[in-house]
């Protein structure tokens, strides 16, 4: 008898766990599965009542608390008492489920880049192209080309009705500088007129490495913490679009990254690895990238404009800043100069929103209110308007020397990268699988561009018979 | 109201409270699940489901990674279950014995598996750096040159050693079985001359066999699902991949959900995986007569 109750509560543990996937495992789970709300939400009505004349309704918003302040949402129900604002902390899991169960936020915040696409084709994303042209607030002659990074018409982004609008933006693929680190190396800094090709940068990344006996006492090139300086699934999208490449068949119908431009670019990174150029997977080094740039100990990083407002903000070179500055977007050989957003990071009105009206009335008001003029003047992130580039710091010799390199970066920002909607975000994925061995040399070049170009196709294919085309 | 009537009605009415919730938040969400798998589910098309009958199925088993992480899942739960439950034993009967501050060892013991395990991964993986990472430090102190903890080739190693780091989880059950063990018994055998490794091995271990055998098969359930651990160690967010050698099962089902929104064909992989668990514990019910001892009669 005691062994048939163990065998149930086996069962019956089995069963619970196969229940609870994505809920929580092995101690716990990382997504953050709690909804964190303004303070005033309190007096909210259920998010499934209509809007009518007198009713309070509630638009819920996946902005992040960091993006949105508590302030700025009480400003927001002071002047609009009809609409209280709900921030839900969500994640990518989280908010996979939210969409498939119907039950996602009505102004939800993506990477316009990565997902816009993918929200087009599948349905979940308003088409605002009608109330941006008759908005008073968006003028068409004012917004910067990269809004149409929003813009999707089924085969082309940048083409077609508009779907949303970015916060902010930036050209992510930039070059920050540390003087006191190039001068370490005795290496002079590049000209920031003429972007480097990614060679060029390898080379310089080298030359900017120092090491003491087996350790590295500096590395040339770094990248956003948590991430590895190794090649990435973006950072080839964006070297493509440079190269003037597009790995896409016809309608996003398949992929082939068999391509002398993608195998020039892994074999471009491979260098730098096997050079440890930066912290990467072979050399383990899991030390915080930020602290490695800001101690002096590493001379370049990766990154977009926004990245100006953390030097502009870190009190390690608060005393010292114009030994920093900005490098333009490193390019293909010879490629075309592109400085894309890698993310645009934005936000669509979800299409099941019960509440249009009122998500839009707030999708104006943040993207296009004071929240975006205060957006602007912190300098950690670009405006999507020209009027407000004004507003961008311009006081220190760091924020003349950023101002001067994006004011040429501007006018190569206008290319989109061409990111297969039907890969959602298991690109990254695909494409990390094949690339690891490689880094370890548990594999060739060759058989990890077939890899990638099969699994790839396949999940195309499957992606493309799901969503009924 | 005859008494065995009002017996049955007690017994539901006790059991009912979680029997309702599991009801609705287990079984139900359970054989959706189930369902779905055998549809075209994708996370969008709720609507306007197509019925594929066994096609995801089929798919598990030619599906290559698939099949790679089951074998990956497998060799880490071959070695994990043993080690965790020995040591669990291990570290419980060291600390049945009457020590003076026994009760501070219990609890730094069993802390690990109270810590968070995304707090329990970034620790490790600071351990594991290899840039002033502390376990290549000691090395080092030896004259060993430093490894990649979280390469290739000791990626799974590493993955091991956090998750055996949790083993004192199974000290307060095994505390509790210890504590149910007759002393007299130790007390006869001393008489008889029996040394304290034949007492271990003679009178511990086996009257310990019914708590191992529940450790045994929570452990096979707990590692055939490990998924967080191999993620967050290689990587910074859950969409990450880890590095190939710890890609694990779980890790493929949550990909091709999330990364993918494969969700019908998530569902078919979680589906076999609650076979395989089902088969392994069979597999280890089965032979629990030939090592299972219990004080009292099994028939009835």
């Amino acid at each position: 008898m005691r062994k048939w109750t163990i065998m149930l509560t086996t069962l019956t543990a089995a069963a619970v766990a196969l229940s609870g996937c994505g809920s929580s495992n092995n101690g716990g789970n990382a997504s953050n599965g709690t909804n964190s709300s303004s303070e005033n939400a309190s007096n909210e009505t259920s998010t499934n009542n209509s809007g009518k004349s007198g009713e309070v309704v509630t638009i819920r918003t996946s902005i992040t608390e960091g993006e949105l302040s508590k302030e700025q949402i009480a400003e927001f129900e002071k002047e609009h008492p009809n609409i209280k604002i709900k921030i839900e902390t969500v994640d990518a899991t989280k908010l996979a489920a939210q969409l498939a169960t119907g039950d996602a936020p009505d102004v939800i915040r993506i990477l316009g880049v990565q997902d816009l696409p993918n929200y087009v084709i599948k349905g979940i994303a308003m088409d605002l192209s009608d109330r941006i042209e008759q908005s008073s607030v968006f003028k068409a002659d004012d917004l910067l080309p990269i809004t149409d990074v929003y813009r999707f018409d089924g085969k082309t982004v940048g083409e077609g009705p508009i779907y949303g609008l970015p916060k902010d933006w930036s050209n992510d693929y930039a070059i920050f500088y540390n003087k006191k680190a190039f001068d370490a190396a005795g290496v002079p800094l590049p000209d920031p007129k003429q972007p480097l090709t990614l060679p060029e940068l390898m080379e310089l990344s080298k030359k900017l490495t120092i090491m003491d006996g087996k350790k590295v006492k500096q590395y040339g090139l770094a990248t956003n913490s948590g991430a590895k300086t190794e090649p990435t699934y973006d950072s080839l999208i964006e070297y493509l679009l440079s190269a003037g490449v597009d790995i896409n068949g016809e309608d996003f119908g398949s992929i082939n990254f068999d391509n002398q431009a993608v195998k020039d670019y892994i074999n471009s990174w491979l260098d730098g690895v096997k050079n440890n150029i930066g912290p990467n997977s072979v050399n383990n080094d899991q030390t915080n990238n930020g602290d490695l740039f800001f101690k002096n100990q590493a001379a370049m990083m990766i990154f977009g404009y926004w990245y100006s407002g953390v030097i502009r903000n870190d009190e390690r070179a608060k005393s010292h800043l114009e030994d920093f500055g900005m490098l333009p977007t490193p390019v293909a050989p010879n490629g075309t100069r592109v400085a894309p957003t890698g993310s645009a990071t934005g936000g669509i009105i979800n299409a099941a929103s019960k509440h249009p009206e009122e998500a839009w009335t707030f999708f104006e008001w943040y993207f296009g209110g004071k929240p975006a003029d205060d957006r602007a003047k912190t300098g950690w992130g670009l405006p999507i308007f020209k009027s407000k580039m004004d507003l961008l710091p311009n006081e220190t010799v760091f924020d003349k020397q950023v101002n001067e390199v994006l004011k040429d970066e501007m006018e190569y920002s206008n290319q989109y990268m061409k990111m297969n909607p039907y890969l959602a975000g298991g690109g990254g994925s695909i494409f990390n699988k094949y690339v690891q061995p490689l880094l370890f040399g548990k594999s060739s070049l060759d058989e990890a561009i077939k890899g990638m170009t099969k699994d790839a196709n396949n999940a195309i294919e499957e992606a493309k018979a799901a969503a009924g085309q | 109201m005859k008494e065995k009537t009002k017996r049955i009605i007690a017994f539901y009415s006790m059991i009912s409270p979680w029997f309702i919730v599991f009801l609705v938040f287990g079984l139900y969400p359970m054989m959706y699940g189930l369902y779905l798998s055998f549809t075209n589910y994708y996370g969008f098309n709720i609507k306007k489901l197509k019925w594929m009958g066994l096609q995801n199925y089929h798919k598990v088993f030619t599906d290559s990674d698939a099949m790679y992480s089951l074998g990956r899942t497998l060799y880490v739960t071959l070695i994990n279950v043993p080690l965790g439950v020995a040591i669990g034993l291990g570290l419980a009967m060291l600390l049945n014995r009457p020590v003076r501050g026994v009760g501070v060892y219990r609890t730094i013991f069993y802390l690990p598996s109270i810590v968070p395990a995304l707090a329990s991964v970034l620790m490790w993986k600071f351990i594991f750096s290899s840039n002033n990472g502390v376990l290549n430090g000691i090395l080092n102190l030896f004259g060993i040159d430093s490894v990649n903890w979280l390469g290739y080739d000791y990626a799974t190693t590493s993955l091991l050693i956090m998750l055996l780091w949790g083993a004192g989880g199974g000290v307060l059950i095994n505390l509790a079985g210890l504590k149910g063990i007759p002393r007299d018994l130790y007390e006869a055998a001393s008489i008889d001359g029996a040394s304290p490794f034949k007492r271990t091995f003679h009178i511990t271990v086996p009257l310990m066999t019914p708590v191992i055998f529940f450790n045994v098969i929570m452990g096979i359930i707990g590692s055939l699902q490990i998924y967080m651990q191999p993620i967050l160690l290689n990587g910074a967010e859950l969409l990450a991949r880890p590095i190939q050698p710890n890609y694990l099962y779980f890790v493929h089902a949550f990909q091709q959900i999330f990364a993918f929104q494969r969700f019908a064909y998530g569902m078919a992989l979680l589906w076999v995986l609650f076979l395989a668990i089902l088969a392994l514990s069979v597999v280890v019910f089965t032979t629990s007569k030939y090592w299972v001892h219990y004080e009292t009669d099994q028939e009835g």
